[in-house]
């Protein structure tokens, strides 16, 4: 398989942006990566863009807003994954040599678009019964608790470790390292989970250009990085009686991302992880397959997830402390990765990075175990 | 167990039945592969088999997990208790929880109506919710 870079990266800073429009955003997030590639507007031959609650045509506004018309303009929905499924789309299109130049964005105005707790579509019966985001999430952290032993306070120190790293990073919606007093002091959202286990409700953009092999052999760039693998699953059919801490969905996207890489789970050096919750970091983390189940909170009490760790996770800040405009979230993991791998990441920066996991997971829907859930290995 | 076609004296409101003040959840079951699913469905999405056998569920399981929600969409009145209560005929169900004090895990559940915690126009209305065995 012809092998894939990243060439530029662009990021607004996550928060609240009253404003700015999800349109401006978009752009402004676009504008940088093409900066940041080299590359004028003209270059971009097609868009994938990623966003949940944008209503219609979000790709088309943004980009015009960048001053880009005309290209192909695909608007991609795939729950919290849309991002990178934008990604893996542009991929696709990069593999089946029909561009070599392509762009996928991720933008979300969720301050605008969502109040209160996030739920399924309310469409399923477990959101008209009052199943929330938080509510599913805090079941299986009840689960993990009675299964591994372990106690609230335990997986709040994944929340911690987040918003620690999220202090280092000038993008950041939350610039503040709590302590672990005050995440067990903040209020209960669905228990056990506290207000900081919690993602914000966060408004931003995320942007990448891709090039082919070709193309970036005749631009000649040299802080290029390749994404070896990107690998999109859903969620299979939940029957019977399943174990709700092991994650199907995340073992089978990252075995397929893994095979497409050539590289093990013990060669991956550091992660980006959907900790849209403290105890999801967990889930993931071992559903990915680098720490066995049951060990990982554990391991992160030990520091071993922190930046000078011997995995750290969430270097960003993670969903919970870097902010989570939905359908950024999956392309701002890999231009983390990006920074990472060019030795860019200032204060944050892990030594000796050289292969990093992007994991991105969606939402819920009505009898499958997940929605969507994207790998991407990016290798420097 | 009981088909439904056994049970038609019944009262039968959506997607249950009410026999001797037990509520048993009206689930389907694909003859084929044998998964359940509630609520009821025309095909198995596991494999596609249709049309499924109707069943209905026991009128009590076990608790396989719970949590309080403390904050939720603007139409639910919280705090309130849900849990994923595990039958014997194999299927795990989202329930609201009748009662404001949560369950632990693993108690044994029968399944009651109780009003909540939905707010519709008239107020709470009367769905089907775990409780534990008395």
């Amino acid at each position: 398989m012809e092998d894939i870079f990243v060439l530029g990266i662009g990021m607004t800073p996550f928060g609240k942006h009253p404003d700015s429009s999800a349109a401006d955003l978009g752009a402004q997030a676009v504008n940088l990566a093409l900066a940041d590639a080299g590359l004028g507007g003209k270059e971009i031959e097609a868009a994938w863009v990623g966003h949940v609650f944008q209503g219609m045509a979000m790709g088309q506004r943004a980009l015009y807003a960048a001053g880009l018309s005309g290209i192909p303009i695909d608007n991609v929905e795939n729950a919290c994954s849309s991002g990178s499924t934008a990604i893996w789309d542009a991929t696709l299109a990069l593999r089946a040599g029909a561009y070599d130049v392509v762009l996928a964005l991720g933008v979300e105005h969720m301050t605008t678009a969502f109040r209160g707790a996030l739920a399924p579509d309310p469409s399923d019966i477990e959101a008209q019964l009052g199943l929330t985001m938080p509510g599913i999430y805090a079941m299986r952290a009840q689960r993990y608790m009675v299964q591994y032993g372990v106690a609230p306070q335990d997986i709040a120190k994944i929340a911690v470790k987040n918003k620690r790293n999220a202090a280092m990073n000038p993008l950041s919606h939350f610039k503040k390292a709590v302590t672990l007093d005050e995440v067990m002091q903040g209020r209960l959202i669905a228990d056990p989970l506290r207000l900081h286990e919690c993602a914000p409700i966060s408004d931003g953009a995320a942007a990448v250009v891709l090039v082919s092999k070709a193309k970036l052999k005749e631009l000649g760039g040299t802080r290029a990085i390749k994404l070896a693998a990107s690998a999109l699953r859903s969620g299979r059919t939940e029957v019977g009686l399943v174990d709700m801490t092991v994650e199907d969905l995340t073992w089978r996207t990252a075995q397929a991302a893994y095979e497409q890489a050539g590289v093990g789970p013990g060669e991956i050096g550091f992660a980006e992880v959907h900790d849209c919750f403290s105890i999801a970091e967990a889930l993931r983390v071992e559903g990915m397959g680098l720490v066995p189940h049951g060990e990982y909170v554990a391991r992160v009490a030990k520091g071993e997830m922190d930046l000078d760790g011997i995995l750290p996770v969430n270097g960003s800040g993670g969903l919970l402390g870097k902010g989570h405009p939905l359908g950024a979230t999956g392309v701002a993991q890999v231009v983390e990765i990006v920074k990472q791998l060019r030795g860019e990441a200032g204060e944050r920066q892990i030594a000796n990075a050289k292969i990093g996991v992007a994991h991105c997971r969606g939402g819920k829907a009505q009898g499958v175990e997940g929605t969507a859930c994207t790998v991407n290995i990016l290798v420097a | 167990m009981v088909k439904l076609d056994e049970a038609k004296d019944s009262p039968r409101t959506g997607d249950y039945i009410i026999e001797d003040n037990k509520v048993r959840l009206h689930a389907s079951r694909c003859p084929s592969c044998g998964a359940v699913f509630y609520p009821r469905r025309n095909n198995c999405s596991a494999d596609a088999t249709s049309p499924l056998e109707e069943i209905a569920l026991s009128s009590g399981g076990t608790v396989y997990t719970f949590t309080v929600a403390r904050q939720s969409t603007p139409e639910f009145k919280t705090p309130y208790v849900l849990a994923y209560v595990d039958f014997k005929e194999d299927v795990r169900v989202l329930l609201p929880f009748d009662a404001d004090e949560p369950p632990v895990i693993g108690a044994a559940v029968e399944i009651v109506m109780a009003a909540g915690p939905r707010i519709t126009d008239g107020g709470l209305v009367s769905i089907p919710h775990a409780r534990l065995q008395r």
